[in-house]
């Protein structure tokens, strides 16, 4: 258990002009049994960084402080840390109980007793009692995989770090395996580094999450304050599924104009967008209204026409045009009738779009939301 | 065979471009098989047995006998122990270092690898013949009997010095061998051995080693089967008859004036025995080895 920081950390691969910037001074602070996602698109850093946390790869700048000591110096056996990889790295030549043995056996002094009860004890608590005789080639992806986890719990390191363990099962046991997961870190109370590309098993495990792409993090927040609060259109379109819709649009007074669409803006948001700069419009697939039949009244309301819908059961995805204007993407209740090609009203609610300046992609302005709602999000 | 059995013929199913296919394949096997059938059968055939019949020919009446093989093997007895003696450690050891040198050079970074990679590949493409004058003047210096005053090295000095050979030159080639195998090897397992507090050394003894069975076998089948055959530094570097490996004695059962085939037929096959004894006892390993199996 501690506190992991990363403090300007920078990783450069190469030397000189051919030299490529994996990781762009990150700082990230990880408090004592938190449990920190890394999430960002693929090749954007985020195993990297998890890697310089570990010791298998080399810091070019910056630092890593584990309980405010420096790491960068210390290999990896000198760290205290323990990883789960994506590729389970079990050791086909051993039974489980040899695998989970041999971070004991290599890094600490105990007892053979001790050791063999550290192992069934952590064997029991993730109910792999029955496989610790048996070598992996003879084990599920599902055992595999707490087997992976057993082998790093039974360290009882300082962190945990996890690269992607969950990629490869089946939908149904990953969703499981997460809500496992979450229980068994928040019961051990270790500090842990989770990285994904996935955004539902960040929003979901999350305490923070930290959101990398190209090598720079865009943010670090709690799951619904990335969600309903992003720092910048990456993650605004990153975080939730289906994506945010955005609108690139021009600023005309307190009206924001695309093709065939105008916005007005209320006092609040206008406040917030330069005269005559480029702005992007987002919102969100749930916020748009969907109207069958309805006929456009208001500023905020626009007639459109629906191309596909996708039916997931719970909800219906509906792809709609919006007439000589953008496309959007709504989602509406799974029960609610709709066809392709029919007409319907879409209502855009001012109070859930989002404002990022076309330039930079920063976020200028958020949805309204009650604050209260984002603090008392995790128990 | 008659259609009225309800029974289609056998020969129904074959169509005329697969008889032709076997039929070529059959007189391949012949082919090949041909001068192993004759030494086997000369080897049984007494020398008048052997000027009667062809060499294709089994032994006629009276013609049979087994004496060749006696005395092939009781004038092979040294060779065989020697060439034991001399080919078992230096097929171990080579396989062992190449092994070594294979995971330094796979599954361990450091700077300057791939020159020294370069190195060993090189030493692969190295002709005996060109280092024959300057191996032998490398022994005459190191002069391995006068240096370690120990009767074991004095007595068998010409095949300490051929094994020792046969090691560094067997080097580069089982490097090569395990380094294709080791370039398999997972890279996360090895890395979570580090984070669990293993050192490089510890690694490749309780995890490259025990991984390396498959390829280990393949690799003492082939540096066997080189270095039991090797005749060229066998006659450069001994000179001793007492040190004498099997390849040199065989070669010395062609007498001078009179050619005892069936002798030489018998001495061929019992100097190749052990080769086929190790081919038959890593047979199973070399298979998996070869297929990639881990």
């Amino acid at each position: 258990m501690a506190r992991l920081e990363l403090d300007s950390v920078t990783k450069r691969f190469g030397e000189g002009d051919g030299s490529v910037l994996a990781v762009d001074d990150v700082d990230v602070d990880i408090t004592d049994g938190e449990f920190l996602v890394l999430v960002g698109p693929s090749g954007c850093g985020k195993s990297t960084t998890l890697r310089m946390i570990a010791g298998l790869e080399s810091i070019t700048d910056g630092e890593i402080r584990l309980d405010g000591r420096r790491m960068n110096e210390r290999g990896p056996a000198e760290r205290d840390i323990a990883m789960v990889f994506q590729s389970y790295a079990l050791y086909p030549h051993m039974t489980v109980r040899e695998n989970m043995r041999f971070g004991l056996e290599e890094s600490t002094d105990l007892d053979d007793d001790e050791m063999d009860r550290r192992v069934e004890d952590t064997a029991a608590l993730l109910d792999i009692t029955e496989l610790l005789d048996r070598k992996p080639g003879a084990l599920s992806g599902g055992q595999r995989q707490r087997v992976a986890l057993g082998r790093a719990i039974v360290r009882e390191p300082k962190a945990f770090l996890m690269d992607e363990p969950l990629s490869n099962l089946d939908a149904k046991l990953r969703s499981q395996m997460r809500t496992e997961l979450q229980q068994l870190q928040a019961d051990l109370d270790t500090t842990t580094v989770y990285v994904t590309h996935d955004q539902t098993e960040a929003m979901t495990m999350g305490d923070r999450i930290a959101i990398l792409d190209g090598g720079e993090l865009q943010q670090v927040a709690t799951p619904l304050e990335a969600y309903h609060r992003p720092a910048n259109r990456f993650v605004a379109g990153f975080i939730g599924e289906p994506s945010m819709n955005f609108v690139d649009c021009d600023v005309e007074g307190d009206t924001l104009v695309a093709e065939g669409f105008r916005y007005p803006l209320a006092e609040e948001a206008a406040a917030a967008v330069d005269e005559s700069a480029a702005v992007t419009l987002g919102i969100r697939p749930e916020d748009v209204a969907v109207e069958i039949d309805g006929v456009p009244d208001g500023d905020h309301t626009f007639a459109a026409t629906v191309d596909v819908v996708e039916p997931m059961g719970d909800e219906n995805v509906v792809h709609l045009s919006i007439a000589d204007g953008p496309e959007l993407i709504a989602t509406v209740d799974g029960l609610r009738q709709i066809e392709a090609d029919a007409t319907v009203a879409v209502t855009i609610p001012e109070n859930a779009i989002h404002l990022f300046d076309g330039a930079s992609g920063e976020a200028v302005h958020s949805r309204s939301l009650d604050d209260a709602e984002l603090d008392g999000s995790r128990v | 065979m008659s259609a009225d059995t309800g029974d289609e013929s056998i020969l129904d199913g074959i169509e005329a471009p697969r008889v032709a296919l076997y039929a070529v394949l059959l007189a391949m096997v012949a082919f090949y098989l041909a001068p192993l059938e004759s030494g086997l059968t000369t080897a049984f055939k007494t020398p008048d047995g052997f000027r009667t019949t062809t060499p294709f020919a089994l032994p006629p009446a009276g013609e049979f006998t087994i004496s060749a093989w006696g005395m092939a093997f009781e004038r092979l007895s040294t060779g065989l122990l020697n060439s034991a003696l001399m080919a078992v450690p230096a097929t171990v050891l080579s396989a062992l270092f190449g092994s070594l040198a294979a995971y330094g050079l796979t599954n361990l970074r450091w700077r300057g690898q791939i020159a020294v990679l370069v190195l060993f590949v090189s030493g692969v493409f190295i002709p005996y013949q060109a280092v024959l004058v300057p191996l032998t003047q490398f022994w005459s210096f190191v002069d391995l009997g006068g240096r370690i005053p120990l009767a074991f090295v004095a007595e068998h000095e010409g095949l300490l010095n051929l094994s020792i050979t046969h090691v560094a030159y067997g080097i580069p080639i089982c490097t090569v061998l395990f380094r294709s195998y080791y370039a398999t090897i997972d890279d996360e397992m090895l890395e979570a051995a580090r984070l669990d507090g293993a050192s490089a050394a510890t690694i490749y003894r309780r995890i490259i080693l025990p991984l390396s069975v498959p390829i280990f076998a393949v690799t003492l089948i082939y540096q066997f089967t080189q270095i039991w055959n090797d005749l060229l530094f066998a006659i450069v570097l001994v000179s001793d008859p007492s040190n004498q490996v099997v390849t040199v004695a065989l070669n010395q059962l062609q007498g001078s004036f009179v050619q005892q085939f069936n002798l030489q037929m018998a001495g061929a096959f019992v100097a190749a025995l052990p080769t086929l004894v190790v081919y038959v006892l890593f047979g199973e390993q070399f298979a998996k080895g070869v297929a990639g199996d881990s």
